[in-house]
């Protein structure tokens, strides 16, 4: 019966109609609160209808009913690390996308292709809450610095002032003085945001991703390396795929497996720490 | 699958550099792209010649090769572009290369280094021939170039 209606909860989805889908899953669920494929389903149908703290808890629930361990649960934790994502929780969506990668790969999942995205997605997140936090800092300290300058301004002008109304200097003088402070303000003001403007921008002019950590077959940085006997590094999704179908070496033709393919930690590290810092580079 | 990704990525950076007699002439969408090619030495086979390269891509690519073949276009056009003469090229632009089988392909190949290796392999041709049974091939060949099992029987053009 509750089957039933995930049958038709299905077919709604395959017609695009995803309010109508949610109800029918809903309905199983009442009927059957134990069954993880009519959350895991209610989840999908969340994502499309942009629902994001539903997914949350609908693949949280799906993901504790298929328990932790079986490989069917994959599915549900790419939904949650996405979810996770929408809802700006970067941190949480890494770990839960680079847990899931590991055991889709354990469980040679197709998930894999899918997770090993949401994990650069994920990574990149991570660096743009932190690029601006840096840019916000930034603002905030060009603007701490700009009032100090103003405020020079402002106290020369009184002490100025102060002048002309002792008669220490005439009206002529005091005009002039005046323009004078007001110019050099001006200008001190203007190298400052330049020299801020300067330094942001050098960040921007080096935006350029080593060809070392780009995956010969994606084109795209690397987070998951494997080295070939040969020598050459691609990325674990791609170069798997690539030898699965052909069974031999991408660069020198020479058979091996997908056994032959080994980590490449050491350049691992190298894309790990360039993404911390340069986050945009997933989508260079 | 890469091949959105990966191939607007090769697409970028065509548009910024391309090597000599090489150049992008149609890249509407991410299935087909057109490129003319031009033999750089004075191969009196090809002189003042400029040729139509059809690349086809599906969504496996570059997992899988991209189809690739000559492609005619009349002399009566604003661009004339004959098929060239080569033992390893069928006069419907079908062309027998390693690299473009599926046992040949290798997926750090790109759209710019199969032009290059089209490009050399018209440079170091001096035979005006076709391949042997180039009628036969033409009119009763209707498979798809990739599945074509060639004999690739003299390394040495």
């Amino acid at each position: 019966m509750s089957f039933d209606l995930k049958e038709k909860g299905n077919q709604l989805f395959k017609q695009g109609d995803y309010a109508g889908a949610e109800e029918m899953f809903s309905q199983a669920i009442q009927k059957n609160p134990k069954e993880p494929t009519f959350f895991s389903n209610r989840a999908i149908t969340r994502m499309r209808l942009e629902n994001w703290a539903g997914v949350e808890k609908d693949a949280r629930v799906a993901i504790d009913l298929f328990g932790a361990k079986n490989p069917s649960n994959l599915k549900s934790r790419y939904y949650l690390a996405q979810a996770l994502l929408e809802l700006q929780r970067p941190q949480e969506a890494h770990e839960v996308a680079v847990e899931a990668y590991q055991a889709s790969l354990a469980a040679k999942s197709a998930q894999s292709e899918n997770l090993s995205k949401t994990v650069l997605r994920a990574k990149q997140q991570l660096w743009a809450a932190k690029e601006a936090a840096r840019v916000r800092e930034q603002n905030e300290t060009l603007a701490n610095m700009e009032r100090l300058v103003e405020a020079d301004l402002q106290r020369a002008l009184n002490d100025l002032q102060g002048q002309l109304d002792r008669g220490e200097i005439g009206q002529i003088g005091f005009s002039e003085d005046q323009k004078a402070l007001r110019e050099d303000t001006e200008k001190t003001l203007q190298v400052l945001r330049e020299t801020f403007a300067i330094a942001s921008k050098g960040e921007i002019q080096e935006r350029v991703v080593p060809d070392y950590l780009i995956d010969p077959i994606t084109f795209e940085i690397m987070h998951d390396p494997m080295i070939t006997p040969s020598g050459t590094s691609f990325e674990r999704v791609a170069i798997t795929k690539y030898v699965e179908q052909s069974k031999v070496d991408p660069i020198t033709r020479v058979p091996m497996t997908v056994d032959d393919l080994r980590p490449n930690y050491a350049l691992k590290g190298v894309c790990e720490e360039f993404l911390q810092k340069n986050g945009w580079a997933v989508d260079w | 699958m890469f091949a959105t990704k990966r191939l607007s990525k090769e697409l970028i950076k065509i548009k910024e550099h391309l090597p000599p007699g090489i150049s992008i002439v149609k890249s509407d969408n991410l299935e087909e792209w057109q490129m003319d090619i031009r033999v750089l030495d004075e191969n009196p086979l090809y002189l003042n010649q400029i040729y139509r390269l059809k690349f086809t891509f599906n969504n496996k690519y570059p997992i899988e090769p991209p189809e690739v073949q000559f492609i005619e276009l009349p002399t009566t056009s604003e661009t004339p572009r004959p098929i060239p003469i080569h033992p390893h090229i069928y006069s419907n632009g079908i062309i027998c290369l390693d690299l473009l089988s599926s046992a040949g392909w290798s997926p750090v190949q790109t759209v710019e280094s199969v032009c290059m290796s089209i490009q050399s392999m018209l440079t170091a041709n001096s035979r005006n021939e076709r391949p042997p049974g180039d009628k036969d091939f033409v009119s009763y060949n209707r498979r798809r170039p990739r599945d074509i099992n060639f004999m690739y029987d003299d390394d040495n053009i």
